[in-house]
């Protein structure tokens, strides 16, 4: 029964220290992404783990809180965020090289209407209208919500913002969520990003907005962290990420691959940038 | 002795576990913005309006936990155990699964149907009660059920024996006997309330002055970024519920029955 019991103790061991010494010697990369790319950078990810032998660690969320969790954790190797807003920030507080930053795919906010458009919602306009149920990402912590703002700023009359605004039932805490809330009809509408009808074709479609009334084109951009500790790793990925390979992966998943593709489906618009969303959507 | 000095030190460990997060928060502490995020408009709405919420919540809670406690304490009837294990069901399913949960049943005909005839739950303030009273109805229900389970039912029999009708032995023998587990239950009840998160983001919405809860407000701070700011806002939760537990400790010290 010793003898049995000896023999166990030290199998288990040898696994233990065997994976620990494993898991020390594999080179690994740990990326802060944000969830609107969640779909293709899991398979992106997935592609360059099988060609390189890296392992990578993903954590997703919204991007001013995976930021947070990167700047508290002094942690990480690249930032991925949903839009440039947060990159701009992490720029400006030096968490992550400028330098590396580069533009991965392009965004190009849309209303998003249950599928089949039950309320008949074809434009701007009609989000102020009487009886429609609209929700926006939260304008604070959320891109797409921010960019839903400077839209009604820029296009409503106070009238119509005001009516806009009787409209709005709550606002949502993730890009994820925005397009959950018309998937189960919980809203008659959102203002999200266009791709977001091929996230979920079956209850979702999206109305473009005309290309006067949208102020900016997003992009997903990446850089590698300044906490990073394998610097040319990260860059490595950053390169991989914006190879024609992974770009073939976003476009599979319906994401604008170039300035030219976004221009195409919306006019010619400034790309990027921050918007400073007024107090009044904000409470503060 | 050496046994109650260990059991002591134990005590003194746990305390600074927590005490020691505390006060690893300062480290991001900014006094000029805690006065500013402390008298902002916002703040005092969310504070109002957590505060609001998990009272009431803790009331409705107990309306439902307390006859059903006693059910499950006293009573033996076909479903029981089944009805006990569901009891359990919040602290199985997580805050946000149980958010959805809810949020997928008002988006079914059922749920729409009630939203439409009846109180409107999703984005609006009952909906952080009802995330709030889904969270901790359960939990309440399990705690005052154990509090009438140390009572003996003989003290019930005698009762009847004297003539007491089933209520009159309830509300004479029963709840002032189990008056203290209940009043822990429901000090329990509201705290889980208070620091109730999950559940409330998925089905009431982060929006700011309408369903923005401290707990919300400090994911929000969060999902911003604004790591100075959220760090206030937990003062300010830890303040208000800390405060609100030990000042009714406090209280209940006077009480005949009390937790000395």
């Amino acid at each position: 029964m010793r003898h049995m019991m000896f023999v166990a103790g030290s199998v288990f061991f040898a696994i233990i220290f065997s994976t620990a010494a494993f898991a020390l010697s594999e080179e690994r990369l740990m990326l802060f992404a944000g969830a609107a790319s969640k779909p293709p950078a899991e398979e992106a990810v997935k592609l360059f783990e099988k060609n390189t032998g890296v392992r990578v660690e993903v954590i997703f969320g919204g991007s001013g809180y995976v930021l947070s969790q990167m700047i508290l954790a002094k942690k990480g190797d690249i930032y991925f965020p949903g839009s440039s807003d947060y990159m701009e920030k992490a720029k400006r507080e030096g968490y992550v090289y400028p330098e590396t930053e580069r533009i991965v795919v392009y965004l190009v906010p849309a209303i998003n209407v249950q599928k089949g458009n039950p309320k008949h919602i074809k434009n701007l306009e009609d989000l102020a209208r009487p009886g429609i149920k609209v929700a926006i990402a939260n304008p604070e912590g959320v891109c797409v919500g921010a960019y839903a703002v400077e839209i009604i700023e820029k296009n409503f009359t106070k009238k119509q913002k005001k009516d806009f605004k009787k409209n709005i039932v709550n606002y949502t805490e993730s890009c994820a969520k925005t397009l959950t809330v018309v998937s189960l009809k919980l809203v008659d509408a959102v203002i999200g990003w266009s791709v977001f009808q091929h996230w979920n074709p079956e209850t979702v479609e999206t109305i473009p907005l005309k290309s006067n009334e949208v102020v900016r084109v997003g992009y997903i951009p990446i850089a590698v962290s300044t906490f990073t500790k394998n610097k040319v790793l990260a860059e490595q990925f950053v390169d991989f990420i914006i190879s024609e390979e992974v770009r073939s992966i976003f476009k599979k998943h319906q994401y604008f691959s170039s300035e030219q593709e976004a221009f195409a489906w919306i006019g010619q618009k400034p790309v990027g940038g921050e918007y400073a969303v007024p107090a009044e959507w904000t409470g503060k | 002795m050496k046994f109650k000095k260990l059991c002591i030190m134990f005590a003194f460990c746990s305390f600074f576990l927590y005490a020691g997060l505390i006060v690893s928060l300062a480290y991001f502490f900014r006094g000029a913005l805690f006065v500013e995020t402390l008298f902002n408009e916002r703040t005092f709405f969310s504070i109002r309006l957590s505060v609001s919420a998990a009272t009431i919540a803790t009331l409705i809670s107990l309306c439902i936990a307390i006859p059903s406690a006693y059910a499950l304490s006293r009573c033996h009837f076909p479903g029981k155990g089944i009805i006990d294990t569901m009891l359990e069901l919040p602290m199985i399913v997580s805050p946000a699964a149980l958010g959805a949960m809810l949020l997928i049943f008002f988006s079914n005909p059922a749920g729409s149907w009630l939203q439409q005839h009846g109180v409107q739950f999703v984005f609006a303030f009952p909906g952080i009660i009802l995330a709030q009273f889904i969270t901790t109805a359960g939990i309440a229900t399990r705690l005052i059920k154990a509090a009438m389970d140390e009572i003996p039912g003989k003290y019930e029999d005698v009762a009847s024996s004297l003539g007491a009708s089933p209520l009159k032995s309830f509300l004479t023998v029963t709840l002032p006997l189990s008056k203290r587990g209940i009043i822990a239950g429901a000090i329990l009840t509201w705290a889980k309330a208070l620091g109730e998160f999950g559940a409330t983001i998925t089905i009431a919405g982060s929006m700011a002055m309408k369903t923005e809860t401290i707990p919300i407000a400090i994911f929000m701070s969060l999902s911003n970024a604004d790591i100075e700011r959220t760090v206030i806002l937990i003062f300010i939760l830890i303040g208000i519920g800390i405060g609100v537990l030990y000042g009714t400790r406090l209280l209940l010290r006077k009480m005949p029955y009390d937790w000395k």
